[in-house]
C-alpha cells in the first residue's frame, strides 16, 4: 500500500473583490493532482512560487479541505479521518514561524510533545536525542528568539519527529537558509530517509531536488507537468544545449523577443546581483549563438557560454512549456 | 473523545494552561489589564459613591474585580489567539492530535484563574491604601460563588474562542465587547438602572449572574433565593455555553479549513 495516495485533488480559493459591488473571485491553486508515494520513498514536488505545492501539503496535513478529489495518508482519508491521521504524520512549513520564541528550544519541544501525546517518560529521553540529531544539543536551553533562521528550521525538524511519525511533509525546509545551513538541513533529510521515513518534500531548488529525491513531480499552475526520477527528467532535455548569455541592465521583455524564434525551445531570464543571466535552450547548440546575439543587438553583453543541460533546464522547459 | 486518550489529553490541557500562565505573567499589557485598569475603575467607583452614606466599599471592590476578569478573558484570550496566528503557531496546533478545543480550554482556565488577581488587587487598594472597612458578609457562600464564577467565565471564554480563532479581525470584536458587558452584567451598578429591554440580554450572560451572586454574598444579605437562582443560572448557562462551544469549534474550524483562514497566507 502506498504511504500517500492523491487522486484527482483540486483546491479552489474563493474570495471577493470590490467594496461596494462585491464580486466573487476564484483562484485555482491545485488542479486535478494525482500521484502516489511509496513507503520509505523520498518524493519531491518541484515548482515555482504559487504552483500549488504548499496548498497540496496543507491538504495532506489536514489544514485545508480539498474542493474535490481524495487523498489518503497511511490509508487514512485526510478529510474523514483527519483526527486519527494527525498523530501519524509530521510536517514543517519553511520559514521561522510556528515556534514559541519566548520559550527555550527544549521547552518548545516539551510543549509540543504534550500536544503530540508523547508519554513523559518517552519525551524525557527523546527530546535530548532529537536536539542532538539536529545539532542543537548545546543550545536547547536558550530562548528561540535568539536562534538563527537555520537553528529554528532544525528545531522544527526536531518538533516534527517528537512522536516518531512514519510520514513527513517538509515544505521548503531550506528556504532562506545560508548555504551551510541548507547543507546541514539536507543532511538531516537524508538521515531521516535512511530511517525509512516516507518523505514528501517541496522545493524550488533544482540541485536540492536532484540530490535528495528518488522521484519528482514538477508542478506548475496547480498541475503536474512531469513525474519521473531526476535522471528521467534530465533525459527530456538530452538533445538540447543551453546558451547562457550574461547581460547588464536589460528589461525582462528581452526574453520575449527570443521566445518566438523557431530554433528556441525555451527562454528564461534570471536576476543575479548586478547582472542578469539569459538562458536559451535550443537543439542547434552553438550554431544558434549568432542568431541569439542578433536578437540582443544594442544590449550590454558579457560572457556567452554553451553547456550541457541540467535538471534545472529540464524544469525550465517543463514550466515554460506548461506556462 | 477516545477514553484511552484521556490521560494524554489531560497532560496536553495542563501543558497549555502552564504555557498560558507563564506567558501572561511576563506580559506588561496583561499586568495593566488585570491590575492597573481595575484599580482605576475601583478608585473612580469609590470616589463617585463617596457621598451616598452607604457601605459601598466591598460592592465597588467586587465590581471592579469583575471588570478585570471580563477584560482579562476578552483581551488575554483574544490577544493570545492573535499572537498565535501571527507567529504561525495557530495553524500548527490546529493539525495536532490534541484538539484545538482542549488547548484553548487549558489556556482559558489559566487566563481566568490569573484574572482573579484583579479582585485581590482592588481589595488590597481599598482596604489597605484607602482605609475602607471591607468585610464579606457571607464568606462561605462568597467563596462558592467565586468557584462557580470561574466555571462561568471559562465556559463563556470557550464560546468566544472559536469565533476569535476563525475571525482574523479579532481585535475589533474585543474592543466592541468590553464595555457593553461591564454595563449589561451590572458589575458596577444594578441593571435596574438600565432600560427594561436590556434585561433579557443581561439574563443570557453568565457574568451577570456571577455579579449577582458575588454582590449578594459580599455586600448584600445573602438571600438564599437570590443566591440560589444566580448559582443555578450560572450552572445552566455554563453547560449551555460548553455545548455551544463544542458545536462552534466543530463547525467553525471546518469552515476555517475550507476557507484557509487559520494562517496568514
Amino acid at each position: 500500500m502506498p504511504a500517500i495516495e492523491v487522486d484527482h485533488l483540486r483546491r479552489i480559493y474563493r474570495t471577493t473583490i470590490g467594496v461596494v459591488r462585491r464580486r466573487a473571485k476564484e483562484v485555482l491553486a491545485v488542479d486535478d493532482l494525482t500521484f502516489e508515494v511509496g513507503e520509505g520513498e523520498l518524493f519531491g514536488m518541484l515548482g515555482p512560487n504559487g504552483a500549488g505545492k504548499t496548498t497540496t501539503v496543507k491538504m495532506l496535513t489536514t489544514l485545508l479541505l480539498p474542493t474535490s478529489g481524495t487523498a489518503r495518508v497511511m490509508g487514512l482519508d485526510v478529510v474523514r479521518q483527519a483526527e486519527a491521521l494527525r498523530g501519524r504524520i509530521g510536517f514543517i512549513f519553511g520559514g521561522e514561524r510556528g515556534l514559541y520564541w519566548r520559550l527555550s528550544g527544549t521547552d518548545n519541544l516539551r510543549y509540543f510533545a504534550s500536544l503530540y501525546h508523547v508519554e513523559p517518560t518517552v519525551s524525557k529521553q527523546r527530546i535530548p536525542y532529537l536536539l542532538e540529531l539536529v545539532g542543537l544539543a548545546d543550545r536547547g536551553a536558550e530562548k528561540v528568539e535568539g536562534y538563527s533562521r537555520g537553528m529554528k528550521q532544525r528545531l522544527h525538524i526536531a518538533r516534527t519527529l517528537l512522536h516518531d511519525p512514519p510520514v513527513l511533509f517538509l515544505d521548503e525546509p531550506t528556504i532562506g537558509l545560508d548555504p551551510i545551513g541548507a547543507r546541514e538541513m539536507r543532511q538531516v533529510v537524508l538521515d531521516l530517509q535512511a530511517e525509512k521515513k516516507t518523505i514528501l518534500l517541496t522545493t524550488h531548488y533544482m540541485f536540492e531536488a536532484d540530490a535528495l529525491c528518488q522521484r519528482l513531480a514538477v508542478v506548475n499552475h496547480g498541475r503536474i507537468v512531469a513525474l519521473d526520477t531526476p535522471q528521467g527528467l534530465k533525459r527530456l532535455v538530452r538533445d538540447m544545449s543551453v546558451i547562457e548569455v550574461e547581460l547588464f541592465g536589460v528589461q525582462h521583455d528581452v526574453a520575449d523577443k527570443l521566445r518566438g524564434q523557431a530554433y528556441v525551445d525555451s527562454v528564461s531570464l534570471e536576476d543575479q546581483d548586478q547582472r542578469q543571466l539569459l538562458l536559451v535552450q535550443t537543439a542547434r547548440g552553438s550554431e544558434a549563438v549568432p542568431d541569439v546575439l542578433l536578437q540582443l543587438e544594442g544590449l550590454r553583453i558579457g560572457k556567452v557560454t554553451v553547456r550541457e543541460p541540467t535538471l534545472e533546464d529540464a524544469y525550465v522547459r517543463l514550466v515554460e512549456g506548461a506556462g | 473523545m477516545n477514553l484511552l486518550q484521556a490521560p494524554a489529553q489531560m497532560r496536553a490541557l495542563r501543558a497549555a494552561a502552564t504555557l498560558a500562565f507563564l506567558s501572561n505573567a511576563f506580559d506588561g499589557f496583561i499586568v495593566f489589564t488585570l491590575i492597573v485598569q481595575p484599580l482605576v475603575i475601583a478608585v473612580l467607583g469609590l470616589w463617585i459613591l463617596r457621598g451616598t452614606g452607604q457601605d459601598y466599599g466591598i460592592y465597588v471592590v467586587v465590581g471592579s474585580g469583575l471588570t478585570g476578569l471580563w477584560s482579562g478573558l476578552l483581551f488575554i484570550s483574544g490577544n493570545s489567539i492573535t499572537s498565535e496566528r501571527w507567529t504561525g503557531t495557530l495553524e500548527m496546533i490546529a493539525a495536532l492530535p490534541t484538539p484545538l478545543a482542549i488547548i484553548t480550554l487549558g489556556k482559558t482556565m489559566a487566563n481566568v484563574s490569573q484574572s482573579l488577581v484583579s479582585m485581590i488587587g482592588a481589595y488590597l487598594l481599598a482596604s489597605i491604601f484607602l482605609g475602607y472597612p471591607l468585610t464579606v458578609n457571607q464568606p462561605i457562600l462568597f467563596t462558592a460563588s467565586l468557584v462557580l464564577m470561574v466555571f462561568a467565565f471559562v465556559s463563556l471564554g470557550m464560546v468566544m474562542a472559536p469565533l476569535f480563532i476563525t475571525n482574523p479581525d479579532v481585535q475589533r470584536w474585543q474592543n466592541a465587547m468590553e464595555f457593553p458587558v461591564y454595563i449589561l452584567a451590572g458589575f458596577m451598578f444594578p441593571i435596574l438602572m438600565l432600560p427594561t429591554w436590556t434585561t433579557p440580554l443581561s439574563y443570557l450572560l453568565s457574568p451577570y449572574w456571577a455579579a449577582v451572586a458575588l454582590h449578594e454574598t459580599s455586600s448584600g444579605e445573602g438571600d438564599p433565593t437570590t443566591v440560589g437562582t444566580a448559582w443555578v443560572a450560572m450552572i445552566v448557562l455554563s453547560v449551555f455555553y460548553l455545548i455551544l462551544s463544542r458545536y462552534l469549534f466543530r463547525v467553525l474550524l471546518r469552515r476555517a479549513r475550507r476557507d484557509g483562514t487559520l494562517g496568514l497566507e
